[in-house]
């Protein structure tokens, strides 16, 4: 433990340094920006800011992620409880209880228990992801390849059974991406794989590419169909913040630990990410917490139960991330990209070869935290007048950004056809209701997955009961395929109690 | 069954399939030394693609049985949120229905594509200020003086700081167009 502490007191030596500090300030204030601004999603922020840390140290540009990540998942709240207009799923619920709230005349109110809960909520996960991060790292030593496939698997098999509206679409989505990451040189064989005789195609598919194509451009395209028409929002007279009184906070400490272990937990899952938590942590307070029949009508409770959660979902996310190298959402995706990037592989190793590294984005989580909510509190009245923006012009800097942004990871156009050809991919796969989030983590697992595979059937001569045949493997393989069932026996237990029920109607 | 089966479901799959039916003779035909009792690089990309075939088979074969009854099993979270929203829909944002402008799209999809094609030619500077001055009037943005000044301005400060500061070689275009950005980047100080 005391390893632990004096590591995370470098990493706050490396956050208060002051460029490092300017850029940590930088990334919340972009975070925000993003998350309140019409048409720009937590994810396209961080994908678009990627390029500007190509030539950074590697710790301002993990510090800049991480802070536009965090801060990304709370002012979306602005929006919604003052506007009625969510800046992104993760703030859909707060509509419910949020806007009911601003509707009643507590708009300030309202938005002091978001602050109140994103603090909450953020802290609590700091401190379990620095006491559970080593631990973590220490298990993670100990796993061979099999044990790394059927990680990957679970995280695969999870990204499916939770999103999308098609269980079939998810699966489609999630081999498209398998297959775009076995593109180029084999490593073991040096065969060509899908090159098609195309030069750069033999260096593979730079993933950023595709998340870059798919998240930003495609996005772009959708609303541009739309010719980007907005929700028109009301006018508000008065934004401010008003902070909760700390009786008031006290009586809802059930709420407030419910919210933030769920979004800890939540994190943790791969392809589970702040937005699972938020509708998550809803429902749960809906049906267990101690106001659950006011909820909706406009209580705290319906704000501090989401937003805690999405916040905390931050910190479990960075967990297998650093731990593992195994990103559990689409931004730390991008966050993985950055260590990438620099030369760094995230995983267990990393804590004995940079841990400064390590350490100093788990101080800027804190730090973040903090900044982000004095800025919020202060600020939220300027922040909400980029709204007023012509959304067409923001989207054209996102093209710009995405372009360049393609371009700059390897200084070759290719790379932006290929971005381009990833955009319009990405829009028929929002048409055609194929998910994104399986296209893009298949596209940055596969690699992961297939060399953990191929390893371990070269080491067990090609016997593939091993991965359920091993202690650690074989639970997770056996869940992995729970998780992958969940939503069909969902179904099916449902179905079955419908028909009864009509069934018992009938002979009434 | 016969005409009732919704064609337009069935397509996306049918042409995912036989896309995944070409690229798995494709990976069947790699080329590579084998080695005796080790999986080939063909394996697994083979694998992915027998899969990607199956599922889309299972959807065709259950459109083409079921008709208009063929239901999608949602993600766990898509259910939730549905049932969240349909649960506080008084409270959920009044969106007006959108109209879709497919000729936009493909319009913007087109001025994309050949924002890459010239940007080569044209340099990045000239290229730039077009493509964003023709984004925002294909998106419906009709202030000419907000477009030009927002697009200049904004391709200038994109110039400066991916060539100045991140130091990525953006494209200068052939001559004479080379000129015009080796003209800007002397007064900018960029080398």
């Amino acid at each position: 433990m005391e390893s632990v502490l004096y590591n995370l007191g470098i990493g706050f030596v490396h956050v208060f340094q002051p460029v490092n500090f300017l850029v940590l300030v930088l990334g919340i204030i972009l975070g925000l920006l993003v998350a309140v601004l019409p048409g720009l999603t937590l994810v396209m922020g961080v994908v678009l800011a990627l390029p500007f840390t190509y030539n950074m140290h590697v710790i301002p540009a993990i510090v800049l992620l991480t802070a536009m990540y965090i801060s990304g998942t709370y002012a979306g709240a602005w929006t919604s409880i003052l506007f009625r207009v969510p800046g992104e799923p993760i703030d859909v619920p707060l509509l419910w209880d949020g806007y009911t709230m601003a509707r009643k005349g507590e708009a300030a109110y309202a938005l002091g228990w978001t602050l109140l809960s994103a603090f909450v909520g953020g802290i609590v996960a700091a401190v379990v992801m620095v006491a559970l991060a080593q631990p973590i790292a220490k298990i993670a030593l100990t796993f061979s390849t099999p044990e790394y496939f059927a990680i990957l698997f679970f995280g695969l098999a999870s990204v499916v059974s939770l999103g999308g509206s098609s269980l079939t679409n998810a699966l489609v989505s999630l081999f498209a991406g398998l297959l775009i990451a076995s593109v180029g040189v084999d490593d073991t064989y040096g065969a060509h794989r899908f090159t098609f005789g195309v030069p750069i195609l033999s260096d593979g598919i730079d993933y950023l590419v595709v998340m870059v194509g798919a998240y930003g451009l495609g996005e772009v395209f959708q609303r541009l169909e739309k010719q980007f028409r907005s929700v028109p929002f009301e006018s508000v007279s008065e934004i401010r913040t008003r902070l909760p009184q700390l009786k008031e906070v006290f009586a809802r400490k059930g709420t407030f630990a419910r919210g933030s272990a769920l979004g800890i937990v939540v994190g943790l899952v791969p392809g589970a990410g702040a937005t699972v938590a938020s509708f998550l942590s809803y429902g749960m307070e809906s049906q267990y917490g101690a106001r659950a029949r006011q909820m909706g009508s406009g209580v705290p409770e319906g704000i501090i139960a989401p937003q805690t959660a999405a916040t905390a979902s931050v910190g479990g996310a960075i967990i297998p991330l650093v731990t593992m190298g195994i990103p559990g959402s689409g931004a730390t995706a991008i966050i993985l990209g950055a260590f990438l990037l620099h030369g760094l592989q995230p995983g267990p190793q990393v804590f004995q070869t940079s841990s400064h590294i390590v350490y100093s984005m788990f101080a800027s989580v804190f730090v973040g935290i903090v900044v982000m909510c004095v800025i919020g509190y202060f600020a939220t009245r300027f922040m909400v007048k980029v709204l007023a923006l012509p959304e067409v012009i923001v989207s054209a800097y996102v093209v710009m950004c995405c372009l360049l942004g393609a371009f700059a990871a390897r200084n070759n156009i290719t790379d932006v056809w290929l971005m381009v050809l990833f955009g319009i991919v990405g829009y028929l796969f929002e048409r055609f209701r194929f998910p994104i989030t399986p296209l893009v983590l298949g596209v940055i697992l596969g690699p992961l997955a297939e060399s953990s595979f191929m390893t371990t059937m070269i080491s067990h001569a090609n016997d593939w009961t091993v991965f359920f045949t091993r202690p650690i493997s074989g639970p997770i393989m056996l869940v992995a395929i729970l998780t992958l069932l969940y939503p069909v026996l969902r179904r099916m237990y449902h179905e079955t109690k419908h028909r009864a029920g009509r069934h018992t109607q009938r002979q009434e | 069954m016969g005409f009732s089966v919704p064609l337009s479901r069935i397509v996306p799959y049918a042409l995912v399939g036989a896309g995944a039916g070409y690229l798995y003779y494709v990976a069947a035909n790699i080329e590579y030394h084998a080695r005796a009792g080790t999986l080939g690089p063909d394996f697994w990309p083979k694998a992915i693609l027998a899969l990607t075939i199956a599922v889309c088979l299972y959807e065709v074969v259950k459109i083409a049985l079921l008709g208009t009854r063929a239901q999608d099993t949602a993600g766990v979270l898509e259910e939730m949120a549905e049932e969240g929203i349909e649960q506080h829909a008084d409270a959920q944002a009044a969106e007006p229905p959108a109209e879709n402008h497919p000729l936009l799209l493909v319009a913007g999809m087109l001025a994309t594509l050949a924002y890459v094609w010239i940007v080569q030619r044209l340099g990045f500077f000239l290229a730039t200020v077009a493509y964003l001055a023709v984004f925002m009037w294909l998106g419906g943005y009709r202030r000419g003086r907000v477009i030009a000044a927002v697009s200049l301005i904004g391709t200038l400060v994109l110039l400066l700081i991916f060539m100045k500061l991140v130091y990525v070689s953006l494209p200068i275009g052939v001559p004479p167009f080379a000129e015009v950005t080796l003209f800007l980047m002397n007064v900018m100080g960029i080398r």
